[in-house]
């Protein structure tokens, strides 16, 4: 999902970096607020966290391979600004250490992946507790939570493709979000595992208010 | 820790290593941007942008296998999202092939695009390679602070990289153990072996948060590091800033002179 520089038009660049600008600086804004200068350690270690947790490959079928995102994961215990925050860190750095998607790509990447992905899967997850607070509510929450922010986090990238004119929105649109719909399954039975071991070890990290204003 | 992982050019010495990281990174902005404004049919412009970051490649002494290495690593993600075009863009047809019952149709123009996404891809990517193959990447860090990317930003992504190793490695002992006992079994189970082990190494590194956050504030720290920024503007800087910013000018003048 990580769109390499090229295939976006420079209007679609602006646009999506624009966004991605006072997305990252409102991120920055209110998780510094809220953790003041636990912000750097806990952000950066955990930053490096999904990082690390995105080497883990796992077969799909056919010979391909897919990893964890981590945005929902993120959201759902931090909060979805220090998700976005921490998902800008995780690309900035996917950017310049491994080329995975492009530098003035960066920007739709951050929109995708961190911006949408983490305030989808935020709020679907708060939705669904909301109704029952239990245990298998939780879990079934985070696995709705991660699906949806993986298939949103590629309708945005194949809209943002077809706009570009890289791709007829035909093609791209369904492609795409039926690819990602597989792979969602995946990052949320991950999630929903993660989420498990957190419960059974750390349950007061679940309990932590969340970054939310 | 994976060797790859490590950028093992960027520590280096050449003309290009001592340029400062700031017009660097304005120069491969500036350079992205050319190349994503080039229209497709222009070859002539396409050569040129290739015979400039070449040059710059050879100045900074990479060898050519690691770089045509790097850049062809994500190169089958960035091919699977053009494959398709050739077969689904209007136009011309160049061929038509008949599997089964199923019509596949590819036409000029989509080739064309398709091709023209892959080298702009590529040459985008060959400029990214050669940033961050001749800066020191905490220095880039900084040269993105002092042009105004959020000071906390700044100091995140400079812990993230430190601690990208250390977890990195923890996470590699846990493969291994994994591996080591014979890590089978159904796709939903190899699912929950994966789902446990991020869940484990995310407590871990919370943890490590945690002892590192009492570390520094034992150690007075008050949200502001303060390093040793040895980020300067001399004048082969600006020299080399000029001299490019000129070359990429130029380029694009003369690709408008001829196509008028």
């Amino acid at each position: 999902m990580h769109i390499p520089d090229g295939f976006l038009s420079t209007s679609t660049v602006a646009v999506a970096s624009v966004i991605s600008i006072g997305g990252v600086a409102g991120a920055v804004k209110i998780v510094g607020k809220e953790l003041k200068e636990k912000q750097v350690p806990l952000m950066g270690v955990l930053a490096a966290f999904i990082f690390a947790a995105q080497m883990l490959n796992f077969p799909i079928a056919g010979g391909t391979s897919g990893h964890f995102m981590g945005a929902a994961l993120a959201a759902i215990i931090l909060g979805p600004w220090a998700g976005v925050l921490i998902m800008t860190c995780v690309l900035i750095a996917q950017c310049l250490i491994f080329q995975d998607g492009g530098l003035l790509a960066l920007g739709a990447n951050i929109l995708n992946m961190g911006i949408i992905g983490s305030f989808s899967s935020y709020y679907i997850y708060r939705l669904i507790i909301s109704f029952n607070n239990s245990r298998n509510a939780k879990l079934v929450g985070s696995f709705v939570a991660s699906w949806v922010a993986i298939v949103l986090a590629s309708i945005a990238c194949a809209l943002e493709l077809a706009i570009s004119g890289s791709s007829p929105t035909s093609i791209v649109l369904p492609a795409m979000a039926g690819v990602h719909a597989l792979i969602g399954i995946v990052e949320g039975l991950i999630t929903t595992v993660v989420l498990r071991v957190i419960m059974a070890s750390r349950a007061d990290l679940l309990e932590s208010q969340p970054v939310t204003r | 820790m994976d060797i790859s992982l490590i950028n093992s050019y960027n520590e280096q010495d050449s003309s290009c290593h001592r340029i400062d990281a700031r017009a660097k990174f304005i120069f491969t902005l500036l350079f992205i941007l050319c190349i994503i404004l080039t229209p497709p049919d222009n070859w002539s412009a396409y050569i040129a942008y290739f015979i400039t970051i070449i040059s710059l490649i050879s100045l900074a002494r990479l060898p050519g296998r690691y770089v045509l290495k790097r850049s062809l690593i994500v190169m089958p993600f960035v091919l699977m999202l053009a494959i398709f075009i050739p077969f689904f863009k209007e136009g011309e047809i160049a061929g038509s092939y008949n599997i089964r019952s199923w019509n596949l149709t590819v036409t000029y123009d989509g080739i064309q695009v398709m091709t023209n996404l892959l080298i702009k891809a590529w040459l985008s990517m060959l400029g990214l390679i050669w940033l961050t193959s001749t800066t020191k990447t905490n220095d880039l860090f900084h040269a993105l602070g002092r042009l105004h990317l959020p000071q906390v930003l700044v100091m995140i992504l400079s812990f993230m990289y430190r601690y990208i190793f250390v977890i990195i490695d923890e996470m590699m002992r846990m493969k291994q153990a994994r591996d080591s006992r014979n890590f089978g079994g159904g796709k939903l189970w190899q699912l929950r072996t994966i789902g446990n082990m991020i869940g484990t190494l995310f407590i871990r590194s919370y943890e490590r948060s945690e002892r590192v956050y009492a570390a520094m504030i034992s150690r007075g720290f008050d949200g502001q590091t303060r390093t040793l920024d040895n980020l300067n503007f001399r004048r082969s800087d600006i020299f080399f800033i000029i001299t490019l910013v000129i070359i990429l000018a130029a380029i694009n003048i003369v690709n408008l002179l001829v196509l008028n």
